[in-house]
């Protein structure tokens, strides 16, 4: 980092160009949670039967399990980015903050894959 | 939200994929008095969520910034959640069909 300039005694240090579009991807998936978190909550609604075979017979089919891999694609992206916030406004020990940063995604894209995974393999009909 | 929410949703994912007898014991958490209060929990602050996000992409485009305005859907947005908490698990009870 340079102490020179002006502009180099600040670049790098902020969220500069970076900030909007983070910004604006958090609003675009608060959209796609809630078209698809209507879906899936009158779906569950309108399903009454939630025995096993009632609910994987629902959810295998294409269109359901799309938009369960769709749904859980958008809240995984929404939830970690809203924790990234989270962490970056309340966590100020840039170590810890590296951390906390670190485990959010390992955890976001740990569950987000697990989720999917567990979809498609009854998508597609694996005998369980 | 979005770490007891999005466990709980993983959790229940997963058990179907795994087997009806994971399904099973996700069913039996659920249906105790704890998962009850977990899940009706879980049904009010996704709402909650949902009316302030909506409420602050109105806020976004620039509009309901009058002091009244503002005040009214700052109170109406969490009742608004109770509601629809209330409507879900209404329809669910009156129909019979809980699990």
């Amino acid at each position: 980092m340079g102490n020179g300039t002006s502009i180099g005694r600040v670049r790098g240090l902020g969220a500069s160009h970076e900030g909007a579009h983070h910004w604006l991807t958090h609003r675009f998936t608060a959209i796609s949670n809630l078209i698809l978190m209507s879906w899936f909550i009158v779906s569950l609604l309108l399903l009454g039967d939630y025995s096993y075979e009632n609910v994987t017979g629902w959810i295998s089919q294409p269109l359901s399990a799309v938009a369960m891999i769709l749904l859980v694609t958008s809240l995984f992206m929404h939830a970690r980015m809203g924790l990234q916030v989270l962490i970056e406004d309340y966590v100020h020990n840039s170590g810890s903050k590296f951390a906390a940063l670190a485990a959010l995604n390992i955890a976001a894209f740990g569950g987000g894959a697990f989720a999917i995974f567990s979809v498609a393999r009854l998508a597609f009909g694996v005998q369980v | 939200m979005a770490l007891v929410g999005l466990g709980i949703f993983v959790w229940w994912l997963g058990a179907m994929g795994s087997g009806p007898e994971a399904y099973e014991t996700f069913v039996w958490a659920m249906t105790t008095p704890v998962g009850y209060i977990v899940m009706v929990g879980l049904t009010w602050a996704f709402f909650t969520h949902m009316m302030s996000g909506l409420r602050h992409f109105v806020l976004d485009i620039g509009a309901g910034y009058e002091l009244d305005t503002n005040r009214l859907w700052s109170m109406l947005s969490p009742v608004i959640a109770i509601i629809l908490t209330v409507a879900v698990w209404g329809f669910i009870l009156v129909r019979g069909g809980a699990v």
